[in-house]
């Protein structure tokens, strides 16, 4: 045993080591300790963790209208109005769809490139008609008219069935005077995305020859299709009204530009004079929504 | 050796730590049995203190003498029934629907006795920052925010932030820049420090899977400070460097802290440091000044000749630690 722990302590290392797992075990062994002192010989001993709680989501349907902002938007913002409807068969999980249009608004970088490399530019819209360098270097990324219009990419429409888990219950005091319910819920699901996206052009998403970039700047409409996941935070002043927000991620590839960014070179890393498949890039898409919720029927269950 | 016995005062140490930060009340002694002739009287109507007890067959309550004692209103025990058999006259009487109407005061809460109490706790929280609105260079920092809590929901502090080495701009300000041929002024950040106040205006507490609980509170915070920034030269790299400045920057925030025990706590944070920043001269002076030197050569050119306002959001996810680790509570609740 002597022999045992001098050689465990032969090295520096091991003592170190040695201490460390003891300090771990310390700190796991002492917050055992503080969760059986409620469950094992406090005066709560079996009793639940809530008692009289109020279901605000078993057996009923929750309809929330609210409005969803995109966050870090490049060059146009979204605000989407749209409508949440789930189904919760018990509290903690629930079935149901999300979705809504989008309107836009130009961002200070596409105001700034309209501005300067547009419209102070006024390059012609055939490029070997100047001698303007940056003309004739711009001619397939940018047009010659209203950039928003003609070429930057965007979100028309979204739709999603998720599944709702609400793992999370709880109340709140705010200023120590006014008490609501409140809850946490997770989500996720498949989306589906209506874009508009610059029209391929210099060669089309099958490699095949087709317009000049240079002469095609118009949109297209492409159905693209993504997971998405979330969490949101939820308060109930009422038995039947509600009020929340969300985080949502939505990733998937896309061209919100509609600049000629990649398709030649090593890994197709620079640029090929086209615009297709190959320039989309790959975004988390994130997004914040804002809502009000009815959960009905009216009546609410509560729990022992 | 030494390192070993470090390491066993650390182990110690946090074996210790725990125990002292439940702070538990202590569990409440047994109740013992009055001695005898030690009795505390009870009035049982004090509902109706100062008054004549009324009549029994007016309230309908109380037994007459020789009444059976099931009769006894309010008598789930034996004892009042005891008493009636005893002394009828001092057999209490209570009129329950009388009584049920009494207006009840009673002070309750929402979450009560709160969990972790701030109070005059210092509140320690290394953190690591990113940028969430600059999508052409990216300033993420370690950062490190101390509070004092001068009452349970109000506290002076500071924070710092260190970006210096770790501005890194993007790949999008590189595409950008090059199908559009236009420059796009950027700037990278060295350190910021800032004197907050931080309120408390919400607390709570969650039931996980309706199983364990844990508390919460959510905080906004506001100061004043400083911030270092330079321009990163993309319009006219050969002549122009820039050196870091400190400008005057005002802090606004908020965040959401879980407890995992009574002293440390998981903290999400969403903070905007704003100050008017100084960017790179888009246009490059163009001729010489006396001394045959190149215009474009000159500082005082290299600067917008105009400030401005920048917001720089940073996500902040930390841990707080709260010293001391343990306190007693003076109040019921």
């Amino acid at each position: 045993m002597r022999r045992f722990v001098n050689s465990l302590c032969a090295s520096q290392l091991r003592k170190g080591m040695v201490a460390a797992v003891l300090g771990l075990a310390a700190l796991a062994s002492s917050a055992e300790a503080e969760a059986q002192e409620i469950q094992l010989t406090g005066p709560l001993a079996g009793a639940p963790a809530v008692r009289g709680m109020r279901l605000h989501r078993a057996g009923r349907i929750d309809v929330a209208l609210g409005s969803t902002f995109t966050l870090l938007d490049e060059y146009q913002r979204n605000i989407i109005p749209g409508l949440r409807l789930t189904y919760h068969p018990t509290d903690w999980f629930g079935v149901g769809v999300w979705g809504g249009f989008s309107f836009r608004s130009t961002t200070s970088l596409t105001d700034e490139l309209q501005a300067k490399a547009i419209d102070a530019r006024a390059c012609p819209a055939d490029p070997t008609t100047t001698d303007n360098t940056a003309c004739k270097l711009t001619a397939v990324n940018l047009t010659r008219g209203n950039l928003a219009e003609d070429q930057l990419g965007r979100i028309v429409w979204m739709a999603a069935p998720q599944i709702t888990f609400v793992p999370f219950r709880g109340k709140l005091a705010l200023f120590s005077a006014a008490f609501i319910d409140t809850d946490i819920s997770f989500f996720l699901g498949p989306a589906v995305i209506g874009l508009q996206e610059r029209k391929p052009c210099g060669k089309d998403n099958n490699d095949q020859t087709t317009t000049p970039c240079s002469g095609s700047f118009e949109l297209e409409n492409r159905i693209a299709f993504a997971p998405t996941v979330g969490i949101g935070w939820n308060f109930y002043p009422t038995t039947f009204l509600g009020f929340g927000a969300e985080y949502r991620a939505m990733p998937f590839a896309w061209n919100s530009s509609g600049f000629d960014n990649a398709g030649a070179g090593n890994n197709e890393a620079f640029p090929d004079t086209a615009v297709n498949y190959k320039d989309r890039q790959f975004r988390v898409n994130s997004m914040v929504t804002v809502n009000i919720s009815v959960q009905l029927p009216i009546k609410i269950k509560t729990t022992e | 050796m030494n390192q070993s016995r470090v390491g066993l005062l650390v182990a110690a140490a946090l074996m210790a730590m725990p125990l002292a930060a439940a702070a538990q009340p202590k569990a409440a002694q047994p109740a013992q049995p009055a001695a005898k002739g030690d009795s505390k009287e009870i009035n049982l109507d004090e509902g109706a203190e100062g008054q004549e007890a009324p009549a029994g067959d007016q309230t309908g309550t109380e037994p007459a003498g020789d009444a059976p004692v099931e009769e006894t209103p309010g008598g789930e025990g034996e004892g009042l029934g005891d008493i009636c058999k005893i002394d009828p006259s001092a057999c209490p009487s209570i009129n329950m629907e009388e009584a049920a109407k009494r207006p009840i005061n009673a002070e309750m809460y929402a979450v009560q006795q709160i969990y972790a109490l701030r109070y005059h706790r210092v509140e320690l929280t290394p953190y690591f920052g990113i940028t969430m609105n600059d999508q052409f260079v990216a300033h993420p920092s370690p950062g490190l925010s101390i509070n004092w809590y001068i009452t349970n929901v109000m506290a002076i502090g500071v924070n710092g932030n260190f970006y210096l080495g770790l501005n890194s701009p993007s790949n999008f300000n590189f595409q950008t820049s090059r199908a559009a041929r236009v420059g796009v002024p950027i700037t990278e950040y060295a350190w910021n420090a800032n004197a907050n106040f931080t309120y408390v205006p919400a607390y709570g507490k969650f039931a996980g899977f309706s199983d364990f609980i844990f508390h919460w509170d959510f905080y906004v915070l506001g100061g004043v400070g400083a911030i270092a920034t330079r321009p990163i030269a993309v319009v006219d790299p050969d002549n122009r460097t820039f050196s870091y400045k400190p400008r005057l920057s005002f802090h606004a925030g908020g965040g959401v802290r879980i407890f995992f025990n009574r002293w440390f706590a998981v903290v999400a944070e969403l903070s905007d440091y704003i100050f008017f920043d100084e960017l790179e001269n888009p246009s490059i002076a163009e001729g010489r000044d006396a001394n045959n030197r190149p215009n474009a050569q000159n500082p005082s050119t290299w600067l917008a000749p105009e400030t401005e306002l920048t917001n720089n959001v940073q996500a902040q996810v930390g841990f707080s630690v709260f010293l001391p680790f343990s306190w007693e509570y003076r109040l019921p609740k």
